[in-house]
């Protein structure tokens, strides 16, 4: 076949081959892009082979990664040549250089319109190709009644109807109402009736986005969805076709007709049965692409138990054959089984053949087992599971070990048959993998612990043992430290275990460890003491003398505890009183399972790094989040005896707890915390170390405030009140946080999780709904209404009514902003669980900010505008007091998040900000909005605020907005207590003053 | 939606990149090379599937294909079937192959503009346009003569301009 040879690009490409190293290499493309922009300078010499070489030169060097940062000028302007070489060379080069924001686009628009309404079928060609590559939003809004034009007319190839039709699917992503037009349900319908294979395929494409979004429109579509056999490959009908169209099948609801379901089935049912492995790897491929989309059709279809059964059987052989692929996809699969239909019965009879899989030579099918192990662990297998994943641990790569560890830590401690097993779990996984096991998993062993009094020997004697071999993990010696600091009295009979040898093996390790070891130990030194009775002089003095070395430590924490333990140890007795053995934990939530449930939000896939990402991010805030959650969950049966952890999500308070539960929300505005309160607030910190003065005071204090902020929220009509089951973690915060990123959590309690995820264009929004059931029985009665304020018209996809166990539902939900407001949305979401009738009403984080679109002006953009917006209703002023003091950077900050882009260097004095951007809604279109924040470098809680806009309400709704974020931050990282040192800890802290109070804002703003 | 095809040698080296969700440049350069990263550990024997959720985001799948100094990747979301992926590498391998003549690494290197054509014709913003290898090299030769015909046009004119004026 004739190519088309260039023989410059070709002595190019061979001159950067034959480069012996990347700094040779840099010189020859520095070279060759000087050549390119002299050439281009003076354009008129080049000739049209010539261009199309340099344009091709400037591809191949982009693709090795050099910056190419001009000619896009050239590139676009080849667009509009007449001749087919120079416009074929001048689409492919914008659609790989530009991306579709590129100003320049705008100038070719008309040309690519000219291109695609013109007769020429090889221009029709490129320019789809363009736009279907990058076109925006505009392109969107001009082109495509043309392009429709295009995909149904009959004098058109195949060629250019398939491309059209594609063409046509960018443009709707890029706006949507592309295809709101009278008929174009029945167009696609007629679409495929299409005989010809490629703009089948393309139109199935298109169709799978169209009803992805919106399946209502297309029914008529549905039973049209068939494959002609003209074309196989690797003898099997259109592959890719089949595949499509079943994909397509999965977005429409299930199909209730018993007939059209029989006929559906008979043909899957064929599927599924009629494929073998075979030798041929690439017909291998094809039949199970085809099987496996037949799979997920079946699982979306809801069939009955026995053909998911069969289906599960056959995944069962396929985890078992020779190729890897099979093998993989089969994992997959089978974890994907688990997650919509109770079928863990049936995957348990291939757990063998899952373990095995574990040992795969290749890490991507070990990671699908160990998800589908992770998924298909319960009560009855954890222990071998568990064991299983114990053992894999010693041997597993690196890039597995951790993911490892924190999935076989919350197995143990979701699934623990026995609470004995689950200290093994934890120590052995600490032993064998300490780098990879994190503060949270010997945090949660000690809580268990210290709740359990029949644990405790136990615990002691195993840390113990731990401590004799010859070299063990830091994080062992932590808590080995901890928990023979606490109970080794408790085995002071047995042989090896008097205080003294307790001390001295402990000792030993203290050589070797880092600081905040060292604090732990040196408080286990002082319990040992504490418990030594009568006082043994001898070790008394060897103690006293560790003591005495750290009080003049460098590190300030360690040398107060030695200061502090070394006086309270002389002082006998009270010393018994001080030291005296942790009080229990207030039974939580583990901070594990949490974050593990908080990333399945945003994916099913969890991957250990993320976690890691997330538990960095919070592990600063860990001891304050847990205490608000302690006092906003309710705390279970503090008392009894937390046999089997996975109880902990019943609801039993003990009578003592309901009395402090309904004073504290009685008297909102002065809680006065009683004594267990206290126990508990100073508890978690005893996981660090025993408490100290100065550091729990400050603590308690920030504690007392997390109180504070969570009784005001409850104040708050719209806030779980009257029900039975508390949220976990603040509404509030959460919401707050919601509005300033697009995915997380809206809301959670023990039985449900809401996640959500937006996306915001123009005036438009997409929020989904995640609606997780946590529980191993199913949700019933769910309901989600919405209560959308007159400004937003939204839309909320069907809500099924029952969820079931363990399962996650997606609930796609339309916004539409009409007009600038700052109202919000509620969504009212109720369920039943047991007998408990759960009702809880939730703002929405379709606010003000989500529908601006930062943008950036220059100087010369910003002041006309800024001129010509002369004084109220359009330019408004106001002195806003009581500003949060913050530094202007942060400032900037807290701007930027709310998409109001800072303009720099606009402003000439340094402590004027200055920003911009576009608001969207349907009344106003687009609208520049303009904002300037004049502070006062001497008194930072006052400034003065200028917003300008073109339209009266949005000014003032936009001020508004910015001056409740100024006020009042939401306070996701709570700031340090504004409140000075108290006297005497268990003096009640006022609530903070309104305007910076969080429930309060709240109140005002519905 | 197909995110990124990518083409590159046992050494790590780019033969083709190609974004259909923009990226800057530097961006392109970091994904090749931690794809490269993963890639190049991986024994002959294994599956054509590797976890790309710590490279492009959650959600993603990468599958690829090594046909002697060659990796074919492609990197697409959730709403692709992997197989069928598998499949669609194996269609632009055959197409190249028939262009081509047994193809291999350099006729890769040094027609980098047919790779960019004959890609175009396979997939499509991000999209499955075509996926029989005839079809596609139908395409392909009707853009190649429509290539040829033009420069012969232009140097025919030439010739022709350049007589008159004599």
């Amino acid at each position: 076949m004739a190519l088309s040879g260039m023989r410059g690009l070709s002595v190019f490409i061979s001159d950067i081959r034959n480069c012996p190293n990347k700094e040779q290499e840099r010189l020859r493309v520095d070279k060759e892009l000087g050549n390119i922009r002299t050439r281009f300078k003076n354009e008129k010499g080049l000739s049209p082979y010539e261009k199309k070489k340099y344009v091709w030169k400037m591809l191949y060097i982009y693709m090795l990664g050099y910056d190419v940062d001009f000619g896009h000028m050239e590139a676009v302007s080849l667009i509009s040549a007449p001749k087919y070489p120079e416009k074929q060379v001048g689409y492919i080069v914008t659609s790989c250089l530009l991306n579709e924001n590129h100003d320049f686009l705008r100038l070719a628009i008309n040309t690519v319109r000219n291109d695609i309404i013109g007769r020429n079928e090889t221009f029709q060609c490129l320019a789809l190709t363009m736009v279907g590559n990058i076109g925006g939003r505009e392109f969107a809004e001009s082109l495509a009644p043309d392009v429709q034009k295009l995909i149904i007319s009959s004098s058109c190839r195949p060629l250019v109807r398939k491309k059209a039709a594609l063409c046509l699917l960018r443009l709707y992503r890029k706006n949507p109402d592309v295809v709101n037009v009278d008929g174009w349900a029945d167009r696609m319908a007629q679409l495929l009736d299409e005989r010809d294979l490629g703009v089948l395929t393309s139109s199935m494409s298109l169709l799978v986005a169209l009803v992805s979004n919106n399946h209502e429109a297309y029914w008529s579509c549905l039973p049209k969805c068939d494959v002609p056999q003209e074309y196989t490959y690797y003898g099997i009908p259109s592959p890719w076709l089949q595949v499509k169209t079943m994909r397509a099948l999965q977005y429409f609801p299930t199909v209730e007709d018993p007939n059209t379901r029989r006929s559906l089935f008979e043909v899957l049912q064929r599927i599924l049965m009629g494929t073998d492995v075979v030798k041929n790897v690439n017909k291998n491929n094809a039949s199970h692409a085809v099987l496996f989309e037949a799979l997920a059709l079946v699982m979306h279809l809801d069939a009955e138990k026995e053909m998911m059964s069969q289906c599960i059987a056959l995944l069962g052989k396929f985890i078992a054959v020779r190729e890897p692929n099979i093998r993989y996809l089969g994992l997959e699969n089978m974890t994907r089984m688990l997650m919509v239909t109770d079928v863990h019965d049936i995957i348990k009879r291939h757990q063998a053949q899952i373990i095995t899989s574990l040992k795969d030579p290749d890490i991507s099918i070990r990671r699908r087992a160990l998800d589908l192990l992770y998924g298909m662990c319960d009560v009855s297998n954890a222990k071998d599971i568990v064991e299983e994943l114990l053992q894999y641990l010693s041997t597993a790569d690196f890039a597995m070990r951790e993911e490892l560890s924190l999935k076989a830590a919350i197995l143990a401690e979701k699934f623990a048959p026995d609470l004995s097993w689950y200290v093994d779990v934890i120590l052995q996984l600490i032993d064998k993998a300490g780098d990879f096991v994190s503060d949270d998993i010997w945090f949660r062993v000690v809580q268990f612990v210290t709740n359990n009094e029949d644990l405790q020997p136990y615990a002691a004697a195993k840390a113990r043992e731990y401590l004799d071999k010859p070299a063990i993990h830091e994080t062992m010696v932590k808590v080995s430290a901890y928990l023979l600091g606490e109970y080794s009295h408790l085995l002071a009979r047995r042989p090896g275990c008097s205080p003294k040898e307790i001390f001295s093996i402990i000792h030993e390790k203290l050589p070797t460890v880092s600081m905040s070891t060292v604090a732990i130990l040196l408080s286990t030194y002082a319990k040992i003491l504490m418990h030594t009775q009568p006082a043994d002089p001898e070790l008394q003095n060897q103690i006293w003398a560790i003591f005495n070395k750290y009080e003049s430590c460098i590190e300030v924490e360690i040398q107060q505890r030695a200061v502090e333990y070394f006086a309270l140890s002389r002082k006998g007795a009270a010393l018994m009183d001080i030291l005296a053995e942790m009080p229990k934990f207030p039974e939580r939530q583990s901070s594990l399972i949490k974050k593990a449930e908080d990333v399945e939000v945003d994916t099913a896939e969890q991957s250990a790094i993320k976690l890691r990402a997330q538990q960095q991010q919070t592990s600063t805030a860990l001891v304050v989040a847990d205490q608000s959650s302690a006092n906003g969950t309710s705390p279970v049966n503090q008392l009894g005896l937390v046999k089997v952890p996975s109880m902990s999500s019943s609801v039993i308070y003990s009578s003592k707890w309901d009395f402090d539960q309904s004073r504290s929300s009685t008297s909102t505005s002065s809680p006065s915390p009683s004594p267990d309160l206290l126990g508990d607030l100073l508890g978690p910190l005893a996981i660090e170390g025993p408490p100290v003065a100065g550091e729990s005071e400050q603590n308690v204090v920030s504690g007392l405030e997390g109180v504070a902020a969570v009784d005001a929220a409850a104040i708050v009509p719209v806030t779980v009140q009257t029900n039975a089951v508390e949220p976990i973690g603040n509404i509030a915060e959460r919401f707050h946080a919601l509005c300033l990123k697009d995915s997380g959590v809206l809301y959670e309690d023990p039985y449900v999780q809401i996640g959500i995820k937006a996306e915001w264009r123009g005036h438009h929004g997409r929020l989904v709904l995640f609606l997780g059931n946590k529980n191993t029985s199913p949700l019933f009665s769910v309901q989600a209404l919405i209560l959308p304020p007159s400004h937003l018209k939204m839309e909320l996809s069907l809500v099924p009514e029952t969820i079931p166990p363990r399962a996650q539902v997606q609930c796609p939900l339309e916004v539409m902003n009409l007009r600038p407001s700052r109202d919000v949305a509620v969504l009212d979401f109720s369920y039943k669980f047991n007998t408990n009738m759960v009702n809880v009403k939730l703002r929405l984080p379709a606010v003000l900010n989500k529908f601006l679109q930062p943008i950036t002006v220059s100087a010369e953009e910003f002041f006309p505008q800024w001129r010509s917006l002369s004084g109220p209703p359009l330019k408004l002023q106001e002195v806003v007091r009581g500003v949060r003091p913050m530094p202007l950077l942060e400032m900037a900050n807290l701007f930027n998040s709310c998409h109001l882009i800072v303009c720099p260097g606009l402003d000439p004095n340094p402590n004027n900000l200055v920003a911009s951007t576009t608001f969207y809604s349907e009344s106003t279109r687009a609208m520049l909005c303009l904002t300037r924040i004049e502070t006062d470098p001497a008194d930072r809680t006052q400034l003065r605020m200028t917003v300008a806009s073109g339209d009266p309400t949005l000014t003032f709704e936009l001020k508004e907005f910015i001056k409740e974020q100024l006020v009042s931050i939401p306070i996701a990282p709570r700031p340090p207590a504004p409140v000075p040192p108290t006297p005497s800890v268990a003096q009640p802290v006022p609530p903070a003053a309104p305007s910076n109070d969080p429930g309060a804002m709240l109140a005002g703003l519905l | 939606m197909i995110k990124s095809v990518m083409v590159m040698n046992t050494q790590g080296k780019p033969r083709l990149a190609k974004f259909y969700d923009f990226q800057p440049v530097e961006k392109q350069q970091e994904l090749i090379r931690s794809v490269f990263g993963v890639l190049c550990g991986r024994a002959d024997n294994v599956s054509n599937f590797v976890e790309a959720d710590s490279i492009f985001g959650p959600g993603t799948r990468l599958v690829y294909k090594h046909f002697a100094t060659l990796y074919f990747v492609f990197i697409f979301d959730s709403s692709e079937n992997e197989l069928a992926m598998l499949d669609l590498i194996q269609v632009f391998v055959e197409t190249l192959d028939k262009c081509f003549k047994n193809v291999c690494e350099l006729d890769i290197v040094y027609n980098y503009s047919k790779l960019h054509t004959i890609l175009d014709e396979i997939i499509f913003g991000g999209q499955v346009l075509e996926t029989s290898s005839i079809e596609v090299i139908k395409a392909v030769e009707e853009i190649s003569k429509l290539e040829s015909a033009s420069n012969a046009i232009a140097l025919v004119s030439k010739s022709v301009s350049g007589w008159r004026s004599r």
